[in-house]
Formats: C-alpha cells, structure tokens, sequence
C-alpha cells in the first residue's frame, strides 16, 4: 500500500479584506436565522406600529380627508419630540424582545461546543469575532429601530416642508442617537450574558430577568429604602430619561440625565469586560 | 403498585436534589430570592441606626414642634437659624445660570428626635421643605406588601421557576443524561411526578425561607413591644399567609414551566409569553384576569398593595379595578390549573423522544 506524505499548506485562494472579515459570521448567521419562519413573522409585526405612525402622519397632512372626517388640521396631536418619544418607547419594547430571541444563540453554541479556538486558529481576531456576531444583531435591531423612525420622520418632512425638517432637523438626530444607544447596550448585554452562560437558554432567561427583575428589585429598593437608587438597576427607566432628554420632553424619572449617562457607561464597560473574560481560544476545564 | 411508584418517586427526588439545590446553573435562584432579604436588613439595620442618631442628637440640642411647625416656604435662612438653630446637616452647592448669574442652593437638616426634615433654600429663600417620617408597622406592612407582590411573586418565584423546572428535563437533555432515566424500568409519569416534586422541594424551600426571612428582617428594625403586640393580633396570621401564597405559586408556576420545558425545545418564547400575560394582569378586563395565575396568588395576599405611584395617569386608567377571588375559589384554581398542566404534561412525556442534537 502506498503511502503518502500528508503534509499542511498556507491556503492559498482570496482572503476577503481583514476589515470585512467581521461580516463573515454575520452572513452566515443571518442565513441560519432567517430559516427561523418566528423570527420572519416577528420582524413582520415589528413594522406594524411604524406603519400605522406613517398613516398617521400621512392623515393628519390630508386636509380633505380631515374635512371629510370633521376634524380640524389642529385636532390631531402634533407630530414632535412626544410623538417620536413614544415611537422610541414602543420599538425599543420590540427590540428588546427580538434581542432576547436572538442574542442567546449568538455566542453560548460556539462556547458551548468549544468553537472559540477554530475561530481564532484562523486569521480572525477576537475584535473581530465579537464585531461579527455583534453587527447580526445590530443591524437586525436597527431595522425595526431608527430606520423606520428616520423613514417617519422623512415622510413628515415631505408632508410639512422644508421649513419644518430645517427647524426639527435635531428630531433626527435624537431618533439615530437614542434608539443607537438602545441597540447598542441590548447588543452588548445579549452577547455577554450568551458568552457567560454558554447555555442559550439560560442566557435568554437572564436577559429577560436583567430587565424585569432589575425594573422589579429596583422598586423594591426604592419602596423599601424610600430613595431613588433603585433606578439606577433598572435599565429601561435609564434609557427613558436619556430618551426624554434627547426628545426634549419633561421627564419625571428618578434618574438626573447625567447619572442615566453614567448608568448605561458602567453597563457597557461590565459587558465588554465579561466578553473579554469569556471570549478567548482557550479554556480552563478544571 | 403504588408502593412502587411511591418508591420510584422518592429515588428519583433523591437524585435530583443536589442538582437542583447545588447546581452551578441555578445559584442565580439564590441571589433572586435572598437579594429582598439582604435589602430589608441593611435597611432595618440603617433604619435602627439612624433613630439612634436623631434621638442622640434631639437630646444634643432640642426643637420644640411648635419650632417646626412656624417655619413655612418663603423664609430667609437667616431666620430659619433664628428660629432653629444651627442644622445638624448642611451642604451648599453653586450653580451658574445661563445668563451667567451664580445661584446658591443650600440644604439644611433637623430633627426632632423622630423626624428628619430637610430645607431647600434658593438664593437664600426657603423653598422646599421634606419631613421624612419614621417607620411605622402599618408603613412597613405596605412596603412588604408592595415588594412582595410586585418583585417576589411576579418576577422572583416566576424566574426561579422558570429556573429551576425548566432545568429538570431540558437541562439533563443539555447534559446528555435524560437517557439514563429513560431506560430505567420506570413510567414516564412517575419520572415526571418525581422530578416535579423535587423541583417543588427545592423552590419553597428556597422561597419560603426567603419570605420568613423579609418577614423577619422587616419587623427587626421596630421595638419588642411593638412587635409582640402585631404578632399577637394579626401578624402570625400575615405571616403564614404570605408563606402560603409562596409555596402556591412555585406550585402553580412549577407546573407550567416543567411542562413548558418539555414542549419545547426553546423555552424562552412562551416564558416570555407568560410573563407578558402576568404583567399585563392589571390592565386586562376581569373575565381575561382570572386566566392567569398572579390573580389568584395576589386574591390570597393578607395585604392590598397600593398601586405604582410613578405611573402615569393615562396608563393608571386602563387599569380595570376586579373583586379578588375568594380564599377556597383561589387555591381552587390554582390546584386545578396546576393538576391539568401535570396531567398534559404527564402525557407529553410518554411520547417524549431525545434529540441531544438541538442544544
């Protein structure tokens, strides 16, 4: 029987850009999750609120509709900070729950099934890898986030004139901003608490529990202590006050914009120290 | 035949207790159940320390009521001190207004020995005044009652349910070992009777121990007589109350999240589906209601907790106000709904097939 040297090569093809090679792993994941027919239909009824806030302000343009329909062109709330404040409210609930269905498949199967080192064997970094898996669900987020809300406040520019886009030309600013900083800390927490858990199930228990039972136990704090520290764990209250600030509405919260700010930079840096911890090509079994 | 099957029941409770008690994937449960406690007791243990301090320093320098009571908004700082006193507390803080004009913002704290009241001065004006009372039993029943309704049941026992009966099959279907039990001469309803009864276990000892514990730490901040006088009037009745509708909802939630982790091979769906439905109880009309599980167990609480003062008054509205369930309808349900969910799941498990493959 003959035998035969075995030995290994470089590989020798195309190697895609290192600075694209993050969206590697994304098209690869987007492929899988888009297999899921939950997840089409969730993305679906995602876009059901914007939909009917463009009706709205469509309605609220069309005097001869509002003719017909009695009302007058000032009967109809104003479309303002408010109106985009709510909108923010509403996708920010539907982005929190797409996050929990998709963030804990992210990173625990990898770390579970010990793919972290067949990753980074490769000439991938660990930068990279967290850039790649963080980018499905950035991306995933803002499409049911700030585009629509970017596409709003363009079709009410195009209904109320240039003047109004060149006088709440911060409006759009404020949506991008808000609903980034919201995307981008349901990213961070999703990826760390998959990366810790390495169960995707557990991991998407704890996403649920980080933002109910930090709501509740921050209550709880505030009840029994009669102080407001209890905001301070309670993240969607954090990014309410930070979203009112932006919208320039009044806000009744018990956080100062600043200790808000504060909140979501102590939460991000934790996330991204834990990534750190966890994500690596090898691992300690003792 | 039953013989049998009790024994079975028992191994397999034996068996699971140090997973369900000791595993590393559910010490989470711990911090969920006992972080109320910790609360409570850094609380009375501040609340009993700071009483110390304002009677110490009542006696240090005395204020009459009536002292206190002649000082309204509008006052200068100046004849505030006239008329109290120097403040055992006080902090100054400059800010710079926009147009360029520095304001003065002073807060100056006394006491009565019992009180603590805080003065907001602008610019020298009084402009705020906070009197902080002192814990009273009936306050602090509120505030338990508040926190173990709206923390401990909705989101505590709920988690710690989710974790812990989610784990006795899906996690043994992560840990590739469900096929031991499989082939063990035993019925798949007894396996299932047994692994309930040991999740069971360990949630209302995890749960009641912690509802003892609040219990305890609420009242340790009050004097003994106050105490012993609750205890001897309504208080032991409150407390075996508020044990009872902890061991009916890991009863209740238990059941749903054994069968739930062995319907479906991502639980995290339909926990978020109930738990939606759970919180969305208050806003939901009182046939709806009585669907879900937080209406009975809230029916059985000894105390109404006062509804969310940081709700705005628009969402305040939609809430639709409905009797609470009697004591024997609640637990009723609660049973009921609770052996139909074992019986649906009893039946799932006979046809329950492994695929490690999806995890």
């Amino acid at each position: 029987m003959a035998v035969y040297k075995q030995t290994y090569k470089d590989y020798s093809g195309t190697r895609t850009t290192p600075w694209f090679r993050f969206f590697i792993l994304s098209r690869y994941s987007y492929a899988r999750l888009f297999k899921s027919k939950f997840l089409v239909l969730f993305l679906a009824v995602c876009m059901f609120y914007p939909l009917g806030c463009a009706v709205f302000i469509y309605l609220s343009h069309n005097i001869p509709l509002l003719t017909a329909l009695r009302l007058r062109s000032g009967a109809m709330p104003p479309i303002d900070g408010e109106f985009f404040n709510v909108y923010c409210v509403v996708q920010g609930a539907l982005a929190f729950l797409l996050t929990t269905l998709v963030g804990p498949s992210l990173v625990a199967p990898d770390l579970a099934n010990g793919a972290m080192s067949l990753y980074l064997s490769r000439p991938f970094s660990r930068t990279q890898y967290v850039a790649g898996k963080m980018t499905i669900l950035l991306l995933l987020l803002s499409v049911i986030t700030w585009i629509p809300g970017i596409v709003l406040y363009l079709i009410q520019a195009g209904c109320a004139g240039w003047d109004w886009a060149r006088v709440h030309a911060w409006l759009a600013g404020s949506i991008v901003l808000g609903l980034w900083i919201w995307i981008v800390v349901l990213s961070l927490i999703a990826l760390a608490l998959s990366a810790w858990v390495k169960w995707k199930i557990a991991a998407g228990a704890l996403i649920l529990g980080v933002f109910f039972a930090g709501a509740g136990f921050g209550v709880a704090i505030n009840n029994v202590t009669r102080t407001h520290y209890g905001a301070f764990i309670d993240l969607m209250q954090v990014v309410r006050t930070i979203w009112s600030d932006l919208f320039r509405n009044g806000s009744s919260a018990d956080l100062s914009v600043t200790e808000a700010w504060t909140v979501l930079g102590v939460t991000c840096g934790l996330c991204l120290w834990l990534l750190a911890r966890r994500i690596r090509a090898f691992e300690v079994v003792k | 035949m039953m013989k049998l099957w009790y024994g079975q029941i028992v191994s397999v409770v034996r068996l699971e207790m140090k997973k369900t008690f000791f595993s590393k994937r559910g010490l989470w449960v711990y911090l969920l159940a006992f972080a109320p406690v910790v609360l409570y007791m850094v609380h009375s243990v501040y609340a009993t320390r700071q009483r110390q301090h304002l009677a110490q320093l009542a006696t240090e320098h005395p204020i009459s009521q009536a002292a206190f009571n002649g000082i309204k908004t509008g006052l200068s700082r100046d004849q505030v001190v006239a008329k109290l006193g120097e403040p055992y507390w006080q902090r100054t803080r400059y800010h710079h207004g926009g147009n360029g004009k520095k304001r003065s913002f002073v807060f100056y704290r006394y006491t009565d020995g019992k009180n603590d009241v805080s003065y907001h001065f602008e610019d020298n004006k009084l402009t705020w005044i906070h009197r902080r009372d002192p814990d009273t039993l009936p306050k602090s029943q509120l505030i338990f009652a508040t926190s173990f309704q709206f923390y401990f049941l909705r989101l505590a026992i709920f988690f710690g349910c989710v974790g812990i009966f989610v784990n006795l099959f899906r996690g043994e279907m992560l840990d590739k070992s469900l096929h031991f039990y499989m082939l063990t001469p035993m019925r798949r309803e007894v396996l299932l009777a047994g692994k309930y009864f040991a999740g069971l276990l360990a949630t209302v000892v995890i749960f009641t121990s912690s509802t003892a514990l609040q219990w305890w730490a609420m009242l340790w901040q009050f004097e003994r007589g106050v105490i012993v006088d609750f205890l001897a009037g309504p208080g032991w009745i409150q407390f075996g109350a508020y044990l009872s509708v902890t061991a009916l909802a890991c009863v209740g939630y238990g059941s749903i999240f054994l069968a739930v982790g062995l319907l479906f091979s991502n639980p995290i769906i339909p926990t978020a589906v109930v738990l939606l439905w759970e919180s969305a109880n208050p806003f939901l009309p009182p046939l709806l209601k009585k669907t879900s599980m937080i209406y009975y167990l809230q029916s059985l609480c000894p105390v109404t907790a006062p509804p969310d003062k940081n709700m705005p008054p628009l969402i305040n509205l939609l809430i639709s106000p409905t009797e609470p369930a009697t004591t024997l309808t609640a637990v009723t349900c609660i049973v009921l709904l609770t052996l139909l969910v074992l019986v649906l799941a009893s039946r799932l498990a006979r046809k329950l097939e492994i695929n490690y493959g999806t995890d």
